[in-house]
This record gives C-alpha cells, sequence and structure tokens, in this order.
C-alpha cells in the first residue's frame, strides 16, 4: 500500500514536473471530454435507449474527441518528434480542427 | 316442364342429338351457347366435335353444364366427371335404400326418397331447404374426391343407403355408403364456372316434377315432391342467375383524406372500403354480408381485419400501417358456398419516415443534444487556449 502510494506521488511530481503545460492543457480538455461520456453513459442506463440515434450521436461526439484530442497530445508532444518529424504541431493542430469540423457535422446531422 | 321453366326464363334454348355429326360448341375459337345441359345419360361418344376436351375447354372458358347420368352412364360422362372431381358408381349400379324409399317403387328399392336435411346448407343453391317437400331420385351414386374444395355436395343419400347393381347379390363392399353417396354434386371452377352433375335424370323429369311422395315405411304423404323447386333453384344456380358476386368498387386513401396517396409512409392510418354487389333478376343490387376481410400483404399477411358493414353492400376497414415498409397488397379474398369466389387486391407501396417526418427535440435526448453541444464548445475553447498558450510560449521563447 505504501509503494503503491510512493508510486502515484512520484508519478504525480514527475508529471507536475515533467510535462509541458501545453500538454496538461491537453490533458485537462481530455479529462473534461471523458467526464461528459462517462456522465452520457450513465443517463443512457438510467433512462433507456429511446432516441438512440441520440445517445449514439452524443456518446460517438465525445470518444471521437477524446480519440482526436489523443493525436494532438501525441503528435504536439516533443517526446514522439521523432515519429512525427514530418509534421508540424501547427500541421497537427489544423489536422485536429478538421477532424472536429467534419465531426461535429456528422454529430449535429444524426443527432435529429 | 323443366325445359319450359328456363325458356319462361328467358332462355332460348337449342336442342341436339347427343350423336348429332353436327355438334359444335365453338366456332373460330368462340363459344357459340353460353351453357350446356346434357340428358344423355348412357351416350358412349358425342357426335360432331364435342368430346370431353371441347366440354372442359367450354368450362376453362367460363360455361356452366348440367349434367345427368342415370345408372347406364356411359363412358364420355365417366371421364368428364372425373375431370370434375368425382366419379361416378359402376355401370348398372343405383343408389339402394331399404329404409327410404317411394311408395311407388318397383321392388328393388331404388326410388328413394331423399330428405331436405340432406341438401347442402346454402339457400342460394336450392333454395329454402326447411319448406321443401322431400325429393324423389333414382340413379347412381356419385363419389366425390373429398380433398377437392371446389367440389359442393349439393345433395347426399341418407346414412341408409348404399350403391351397388340392384339385381345381384352383394358380394363386395360397395363403393359408395351412407352420407358418402352423392346424388348431386357441383364443382365451382376457379373461373367461377359451375358444373352440376346429377346422378339421376329421372330427377328431373316431369314424372318425378308431378308425383306424389311418400316413404313406403310409414312416411308422411305429400301431394307433389319437392324435385320442381330444386330443379329450378339448381338451374338458376349453375346458369349463374343467383350467386353472382362482383366487387362494384375499391378504393383506399390516409384517414382525413379523400384520394389515394403516391404512397403510404409507414404507421399511417389507412380507410380502406369496399362495395360489393349480387346479381338478381332485377340487376345488380348491393350484397349484405358481415363476414368479410381485408388482409394487408407483404408476401404475409401483416394486417388481417374485419370489414366492418357501413351500408348495406359496403364495407370499411380503418388500420395502422405496421412499421415495415415495403410493397403491399389490400388483398379481399371472399370464398362462400354458392358465391362466386371474390378475389380484389390492390397494390400499394410503403414507405419509410422522410428525413424531415422524425419526431425533433425528444425531452428524454436534451442531455445528448447538450453533451453533443458542449464538445463543439469544449473545442472552440480549447483552440483559443491551446493557439494563445503556443503564442506566449513563443514569445516568452523569443525574449
Amino acid at each position: 500500500m505504501t509503494s503503491f502510494a510512493r508510486v502515484v506521488s512520484r508519478f504525480y511530481g514527475e508529471y507536475t514536473n515533467n510535462t509541458s503545460r501545453k500538454l496538461k492543457i491537453i490533458d485537462a480538455y481530455l479529462f473534461y471530454v471523458l467526464l461528459t461520456g462517462i456522465i452520457q453513459f450513465a443517463y443512457c442506463c438510467l433512462v433507456g435507449t429511446f432516441p438512440f440515434n441520440s445517445f449514439l450521436s452524443g456518446f460517438i461526439s465525445c470518444v471521437s474527441s477524446f480519440v482526436l484530442a489523443v493525436c494532438l497530445r501525441l503528435q504536439v508532444n516533443w517526446q514522439n518528434k521523432s515519429q512525427f518529424s514530418k509534421i508540424s504541431p501547427e500541421r497537427g493542430f489544423a489536422d485536429f480542427i478538421f477532424g472536429h469540423i467534419v465531426l461535429h457535422l456528422v454529430v449535429v446531422n444524426f443527432i435529429g | 316442364m323443366f325445359f319450359k321453366s328456363l325458356r319462361d326464363r328467358g332462355y332460348t334454348l337449342t336442342f341436339k342429338l347427343a350423336d348429332d355429326s353436327s355438334l359444335l360448341l365453338s366456332k373460330y375459337g368462340e363459344f357459340l351457347f353460353d351453357h350446356l345441359i346434357i340428358f344423355a345419360p348412357s351416350v358412349e361418344e358425342f357426335g360432331g366435335a364435342v368430346s370431353v376436351e371441347a366440354i372442359t375447354d367450354f368450362i376453362d372458358g367460363g360455361g356452366n353444364v348440367l349434367v345427368a347420368g342415370s345408372s347406364m352412364s356411359g363412358d364420355v360422362l365417366r371421364e368428364l366427371t372425373s375431370e370434375c372431381g368425382f366419379e361416378i358408381d359402376e355401370e348398372g349400379a343405383s343408389v339402394i335404400d331399404h329404409l327410404n324409399y317411394d311408395v311407388n317403387d318397383n321392388g328393388k328399392h331404388t326410388l328413394i326418397v331423399a330428405d331436405t336435411s340432406n341438401l347442402i346448407d346454402a339457400s342460394v343453391i336450392v333454395g329454402k331447404k326447411d319448406e321443401l317437400a322431400p325429393l324423389l331420385y333414382q340413379g347412381t351414386g356419385l363419389i366425390a374426391d373429398v380433398d377437392n374444395p371446389l367440389v359442393l355436395q349439393l345433395l347426399t343419400a341418407s346414412s341408409s343407403a348404399y350403391s351397388y347393381i340392384p339385381d345381384q347379390p352383394l358380394k363386395e363392399y360397395p363403393h359408395a355408403v351412407g352420407k358418402n353417396t352423392l346424388l348431386i354434386a357441383a364443382l365451382q371452377a376457379r373461373n367461377n364456372a359451375r358444373v352440376v352433375f346429377s346422378g339421376s335424370l329421372y330427377f328431373f323429369s316431369d314424372e318425378a316434377f308431378t308425383s306424389p311422395v311418400q316413404k313406403a315405411l310409414g312416411g308422411k304423404h305429400y301431394t307433389t315432391s319437392g324435385n320442381k323447386d330444386v330443379a329450378i333453384a339448381l338451374t338458376k344456380w349453375v346458369l349463374k342467375e343467383t350467386g353472382v358476386l362482383k366487387v362494384k368498387s375499391v378504393s383506399h386513401h390516409r384517414q382525413g383524406e379523400k384520394t389515394p396517396p403516391q404512397s403510404y409512409t409507414i404507421m399511417d392510418t389507412v380507410v380502406f372500403s369496399l362495395e360489393l354487389e349480387r346479381k338478381t333478376n332485377h340487376g345488380w343490387i348491393p350484397h349484405d354480408a358481415d363476414d368479410v376481410q381485408l388482409e394487408f400483404v407483404r408476401i404475409d399477411p401483416f394486417v388481417r381485419t374485419k370489414l366492418v358493414r357501413k351500408s348495406p353492400g359496403s364495407y370499411k376497414a380503418v388500420f395502422k400501417i405496421p412499421d415495415v415498409y415495403g410493397v403491399y397488397q389490400f388483398k379481399v379474398d371472399y370464398n362462400r358456398i354458392g358465391y362466386t369466389a371474390i378475389y380484389s387486391s390492390t397494390q400499394v407501396s410503403v414507405r419509410p419516415l422522410e428525413h424531415t417526418q422524425y419526431e425533433r427535440f425528444i425531452p428524454n435526448a436534451y442531455p445528448y443534444y447538450a453533451s453533443a453541444f458542449s464538445m463543439m464548445v469544449g473545442v472552440f475553447l480549447f483552440s483559443i487556449v491551446f493557439l494563445h498558450f503556443k503564442e506566449d510560449s513563443v514569445k516568452s521563447k523569443a525574449e
């Protein structure tokens, strides 16, 4: 138990010290998206799947936002520079925005 | 008397001998007659161009046939009856009933008295059977193919009757025994052509029409037999004077509208109306019934409902189209004993909801709407923060 607490505190310390603030902003955004998705799923379990298309589009919009944000985070992270040498952070962000535009068009169309 | 009754009802009769060499049913592909009456029991072969095939063609073409046989029926009649779904008993065989024979019988008990309770339960064909005197019958028995739904057993023998050759000792089991022995049988073909076969020519004779009836074993005395009434009712039926139905009109539309739409949408409420008419001597009158059904069919019936009578002869059904789209048919399939079969089908298409017809702004779904929009707002705010932060960091690096 103590070792687990040590691991957590070590992890927290590493995170606060060694992670750039840009990534921390993305992480905060990810946490917000995750929370929204969980709330929706819980609501669906409580109320039932009646407007199923609405549930799907709301939930999928959360999942996709999460995925897109994770992708952005991978591309922006300087530790992964070797893998994304040809893609600048600006290009990554533009892809992120483009993905979101397509996603939200689909979501609004499907939400009924 | 039999032919006189026909003539009185406005028919033009043409009499020909069965072996006349100029017999002809159709000329240049058109039938020369509307109806055919064969009162030639013992004929072995017709003359001229009339054969069993010609007669079955005549029936297939919608012609009505009345045939009377006797205990000495010839081969052509046997072939013809087997084409129509029943059989004549062996040559020489008569229907014998040792309990229900007439007082005028010659000792062989073949002049039998058929109770009217043995008539088919259809007043369209045989008239009101409760008011009729018993029937005189002398002739052969018929056996019907029980699997054939088109064959009607118009008059059966009583349960004590059997069909056998009267002069011979009974060696083997008779072909027809009891109620299975048919005296008069009918066939209404799928094209509504009607064929009536009587095993007795005597049934239609003047003698049978006028003679008194009394069962030999202590029966009630009737001054005249019921043969004439039944024969007239029977000919009216077989010559399609009675029992002919037709669909006058079919209409369908959405509830609250007047005209049928191009196509229905699933879950629509549909109003289907039908008008039936029946032929009488005075023209077509509305046919009143309370057992007409409507089916809404896409391969299988999806809806089967009763057509409610609104006014005599006019029926209406209101029902909701199921939540399944496709090409459907309104089907009315009405088969009743004694009436011509009615089959009406109207094809309509049922399409799914249009994109704009779905329900909007369902209260249950508001959290989903909220979350979807919060995702958009979220990505917008995130972009602003993200971009501004980047600039800051660039600036700080530059500094």
